[in-house]
């Protein structure tokens, strides 16, 4: 690596950081139940080694609301919760931290997916890949807030690139990719098919290498047999089946009704029977999904429905990134440098588990998929850079190929700025319901005056209070445990009620005797008549959200 | 070359049972637009007038929507053979599809004539795009319904071929010119594409148009100017006409999106925020929600998968059959890098990248008719791509089994094609009629036919025009056939357009209010299920084909 490329890849590092840690406290602007709940079980896993619920250093599954979460976003937690406290920017630290890895790694894979080509320009490929990784709408909105699936993406670039290395190396580099792979599918469940299946297709196509190193392929595969173990009995019991049957599209009932109301208007025909067989239906509605995820504008306009993962001012990549993408694709066909193959493979792959899910497209699903997509605009931009370095023209002494490249760069940069403007100036403030925002605010107001009653009721309108609970009042586990009143139902969700003096319910305002001696935090707009409104907490679009009161008789 | 001739014929007539079968009774009713451009015939057929009253017009107003006037001239003939029937009315646009399955077959072999490396495939490929367009679902699908897109797809084709055949003798470019110029005439789209189409070909092939004699340009441009001139004319000049491009167009009725858009500039000025100020402005806005209308015609889903509203697409199907899928990319693929000659690929490409542009600027997007000039592009990289994979197939190594692998692969391939393909026309024959009938506003024909048996007894009916029986008085004119002239006087100013109250005869076309009503029994009700009381006896009921209850025949008592 020349000091030049190391000047640049710093500077992108550099800007990585800034992308993802600055105010990453305040923007986006609360916290969402899950990264509340991956705080706590942090914090009480700090503590002394169990989750919320007791259980002691698990590692299948932390069971919080029930979605049985992958537990390493809440094990590489505790260190940061340890340092900067029990609060927003600790629990999105890991995130933001392993976001800037992911960029790192993604330039030593691109260097190494090219390694073998006759090219100039991997060095700059590798560097433009990760810069359009850097800016990514896609990934700084991923890396802002505690997603277990941006941590899992780093787990899998990680992997692959260990592997490539490993091929390359006789040296320890394929433990270490096998151990990448498995700890993304110990961080996120789309990860879980998507990193098994990107391991064979690395193993096959790299079989001739693979088998001549057989003591580090035995090791490699004892190790991970090792550490695979310990999930394997949460990924046949039923909790596991439960959670996948209710957000999948193969238990679409009316798919089945249509197929038979089609045979039947065929008259119950055989040939009928074939092309209308329930099986082909539902292959359809998989291939819909799957190219649901694939939608231009989903990529290029709007990103996902859910403001969560996306600021709906752009699409999940840039709409300038276009041409090149296209670009970059067909010449990576075209040219076929280094391991291209993998590239595309690792995409169609990367989208297969989020298919069989009802909400599609979803961005935090197919996050597996990057930097797949930057690594094609980036080919393009190449691509782009060579037909316009050969252009010779002239116009008023300055090279027609300077005034492209202004273009281009500058059109890049109104977007880029576009991007950012939204985020930090609107993003906040038009969604800051979706992040559940109002809750902190209602805590605090809690905290201060909690003290002069003898129990708290709090609706659960807004979803899962009780985790925001335990989060801001930094609740001690052991007082957590013993009087948290905790119900499973049939389908396995988990819903606490209550603990210490707060109770948590629906219907916080069918209140049969009003004492003084308890507050209430309610959704606004539900205050009773004869209540005492003692403060409303609004969100930062000026609309209500919740009110505390109590009665003064 | 006297060899490619037999599978032609066959093309056709494989194309010709796709569109003409069952033409009638599949879709299983006309649409609004369908009866509109019915009726219209029989007018200008019986007086040379339209609904309206206007003598022969270039623009038809019909539900003020302004369609060019092409489509209902064509159809009089087969009023005149077949009578006043849905059959007659959907003829024209059959018979273009056929045509057009038959032109582009020339047209892709004149084209890739002009390409020296790849003249020897040049019959070839335009046979199996031709094949492609006549098994085609998108063109099917708006070849069996009396819908002016279809003809106007026609025409630019032969436009184009005419053009190309015409570079080697030029008499034909004033048919050419014909054709272009006819093309406006025909539907909406048009106006946008087939000038874009021009300019796209004079830029390709300048230097061959320059060569031929002056004498002959010079005649094809007074053709061309001369049939484009009137309707041209008549758009610039007519205010009516306009305004239906505006009511379709991302700038008209965007409240919702502006809002939000005002809300944060509003912001951005109260923050002093220039940037701000700059980058959510409502032109960025407008720029963003037109590239994203004209990208949604690129959705895998909206191609091969889902299509758009019902009466787009076979239920269960999209534009183009999955099996095509990769065959378009690989043929995409080989065609950008192919040594097709420059021309071609830009031509080609060019073609495709516009012809979702018309769309792109309304509402409603993603839209399969206003996009049906993407046709026959999509074919020709299929087709390439098919011959590319049979070159392929070379490449597969012998199987151990002693059966070459390569067959068995084929043979897969094509058990899956010919399950797609019939899993299509399943759904387009059968299925169709069924599931999408109330999209297809199904049951008119059989009010009418009931409500003529019995309106001897009563003064007056009233017929809802209230969603789902919108313009429920064309249907009736339809299917009374109601004298023209007549209709004609008492139009004036009791009906047509958007109006609230048709009126002609004993017939009123209203929302029915089933509280305010005269119960009188000298009046018939025909109306929704929605419009009476529940428990309410009816003359007769009309289902859906599905079983659902599209109308209610009532008394009043």
């Amino acid at each position: 690596m020349k000091i030049k490329e190391k000047i640049f890849l710093f500077v992108i590092l550099f800007l990585a950081i800034f992308l993802r840690f600055y105010q990453i406290d305040s923007i986006p602007p609360s916290l969402t139940w899950d990264e509340a709940a991956w705080g706590y079980n942090a914090y009480t896993l700090g503590i002394d080694g169990r989750d919320e619920f007791g259980r002691f250093l698990p590692v299948d599954y932390i069971e919080s609301f029930g979605d049985f979460k992958p537990p390493v976003y809440a094990y590489i937690t505790i260190i940061p919760v340890k340092l900067f406290g029990l609060n927003e920017f600790a629990v999105r630290f890991p995130s933001a931290f392993f976001g800037v890895f992911t960029i790192l790694i993604t330039y030593f894979l691109v260097k190494e997916l090219f390694r073998r080509s006759e090219s100039k320009h991997v060095e700059k490929l590798a560097l433009i890949s990760a810069f359009m990784l850097t800016i990514s709408p896609w990934h700084i909105n991923l890396s802002r807030a505690a997603f277990e699936a941006n941590v899992a993406s780093f787990f899998i670039v990680a992997g692959v690139w260990f592997f490539m290395v490993g091929i390359r190396k006789k040296l320890i580099f394929f433990i270490l990719s096998v151990v990448s792979f498995i700890l993304s599918a110990y961080t996120f469940n789309s990860a879980r098919v998507v990193a098994p299946l990107l391991f064979l297709v690395l193993t096959f196509a790299f079989r001739n290498e693979v088998f001549r190193q057989k003591l580090n392929m035995l090791i490699a595969g004892v190790l991970g047999l090792i550490i695979i173990i310990p999930i394997v009995p949460f990924l046949l019991s039923p909790q596991a089946g439960l959670r996948f049957k209710e957000v999948n599209i193969f238990t679409d009932i009316n798919v089945v009704k249509t197929a038979n109301q089609e045979i039947e208007n065929d008259k119950n025909n055989p040939l009928s029977k074939i092309i209308h067989n329930r099986r082909i239906a539902y292959a359809r509605e998989y291939i819909k999904h799957y190219f649901d995820n694939l939608n231009p504008n989903f990529l290029f306009i709007k990103g996902d429905g859910n403001p969560k993962f996306s600021t709906q001012d752009v699409g999940q990549l840039y709409l300038w990134e276009l041409p090149f993408f296209i670009l970059g694709i067909l010449f990576l066909f075209r040219r076929k440098e280094g391991y291209w193959w993998l590239l595309p493979t690792w995409l169609l792959i990367g989208i297969i588990p989020a298919a069989t899910a009802r909400e599609t497209p979803h961005a935090l699903r197919i996050e597996t998929t990057l930097p797949v997509f930057q690594v094609f605009t980036a080919y393009g931009m190449i691509q782009f850079l060579q037909m316009v370095s050969g252009v010779k023209f002239k116009a008023l002494k300055i090279k027609a190929s300077f005034l492209f490249v202004g273009i281009v760069a500058f059109t890049l940069f109104f977007n880029v700025l576009y991007y950012l403007h939204g985020y930090y100036a609107h993003y906040s403030k038009t969604f800051s319901g979706e992040w559940q925002y109002g809750y902190k605010e209602s805590i605090d107001f809690v905290k201060s005056v909690q003290h002069e009653y003898q129990q708290i009721n709090i609706t659960s309108k807004l979803g899962r209070p009780y985790a925001y609970y335990a989060f801001y009042l930094q609740t001690q586990p052991n007082e957590f445990r013993k009087s948290a009143i905790v119900h499973r139902n049939a389908f396995g969700f988990v819903n606490v009620e209550g603990f210490g003096k707060y109770r948590f319910n629906d219907s916080v305002n069918k209140i049969k005797n009003p004492s003084r001696k308890v507050l209430y935090i309610d959704v606004a707009g539900r205050l009773p008549s004869k209540a005492q409104l003692l403060k409303t907490f609004y969100l930062l679009n000026g609309e209500p959200a919740l009110i505390a009161y109590r009665f003064s008789i | 070359m006297k060899r490619i001739y037999l599978p032609l014929f066959l093309i056709v007539i494989v194309a010709s049972i796709f569109r003409f079968i069952n033409l009638g009774e599949v879709p299983p009713s006309p649409d609004w637009d369908e009866v509109s451009h019915g009726y219209n015939a029989y007018s200008l057929l019986l007086t040379g007038k339209d609904e309206y009253g206007d003598p022969f017009p270039l623009v038809l107003r019909s539900f003020d929507d302004y369609k060019p006037a092409l489509y209902p001239y064509l159809v009089i003939p087969f009023i005149l053979l077949f009578d006043l029937s849905i059959f007659a009315v959907r003829f024209p646009s059959a018979l273009f599809g056929v045509l057009t399955v038959l032109a582009v077959y020339f047209f892709i072999k004149e084209l890739i004539s002009h390409s020296e490396n790849q003249r020897n495939q040049a019959g070839i490929v335009g046979l199996i795009t031709a094949g492609l367009l006549a098994i085609s679902p998108w063109h099917i699908q708006f070849s069996r319904i009396a819908f002016e897109a279809n003809v106007g797809l026609a025409f630019n084709i032969f436009f184009v071929l005419f053009f190309l055949l015409g570079l080697r003798r030029p008499w034909m470019l004033s048919l050419s010119t014909l054709f272009m110029g006819l093309s406006l005439y025909a539907y909406q789209s048009e106006k946008v594409f087939t000038p874009l189409l021009a300019l796209i070909l004079f830029c390709v092939f300048w230097r061959e148009v320059f060569k031929v004699s002056k004498k002959y340009l010079f005649l094809a441009f007074v053709v061309g100017f001369l049939v484009s001139l009137p309707f041209t004319w008549y758009t610039f000049t007519n205010k009516a006409a306009l305004s239906r491009l505006q009511g379709v167009s991302v700038f008209a009725d965007q409240t919702p999106l502006l809002k939000e858009n005002a809300q944060r500039l509003l912001m951005d000025k109260e923050n002093n925020d220039i940037l701000g100020i700059l980058l959510d402005n409502r032109r960025v806005l407008y720029a963003k929600t037109i590239i994203s209308g004209y990208l949604s015609h690129f959705d895998l889903n909206w191609l091969f998968i889902n299509g758009d509203l019902a009466r787009h697409h076979a239920p269960g199907m999209g534009l183009l059959y999955i099996w095509e899928l990769p065959f378009l990319f690989l043929g995409l693929y080989y065609f950008i890098f192919s040594n097709f000659s420059r021309k071609i690929k830009i031509f080609i490409l060019l073609w495709f990248l516009v012809a979702p542009i018309p769309a792109s600027i309304t509402s409603g997007v993603p839209h399969a008719i206003r996009t049906l000039n993407f046709l026959p592009t999509f074919q020709i990289f299929i087709a390439l791509g098919l011959l590319r994979a049979i070159g392929f197939l070379d490449r597969i190594p012998y199987n151990k089994l002693r059966i070459k692998s390569k067959y068995v692969f084929v043979f897969c391939f094509l058990l899956f094609i010919v399950f797609n393909i019939t899993y299509y026309i399943n759904q387009y024959f059968v299925q169709q009629n069924y599931f999408y009938s109330s999209f297809w506003q199904y049951g008119y024909k059989e009010a009418v036919d009931v409500v003529k048996k019995w309106d001897h007894k009563y003064t007056k009916v009233i017929v809802s025009n209230e969603p789902h029986l919108d313009q429920s008085y064309m249907f009736f004119l339809f299917y009374l056939k109601y004298p023209p002239s007549e209709y004609q006087k008492e139009a004036q100013s009791a009906s047509g357009g958007f109006k609230e109250v048709h009126r002609f005869g004993k017939y009123e076309f209203r929302p029915i209010n089933w509280e305010k009503e005269n119960k009188s029994k000298d009046i018939l009700f025909v109306g929704r299920p929605d419009d009476f009381p529940v428990d309410i006896s009816t003359v007769q009921n009309i289902d859906f084909l599905d079983g659902e209850r599209a109308i209610e025949i009532i008394e009043a008592r």
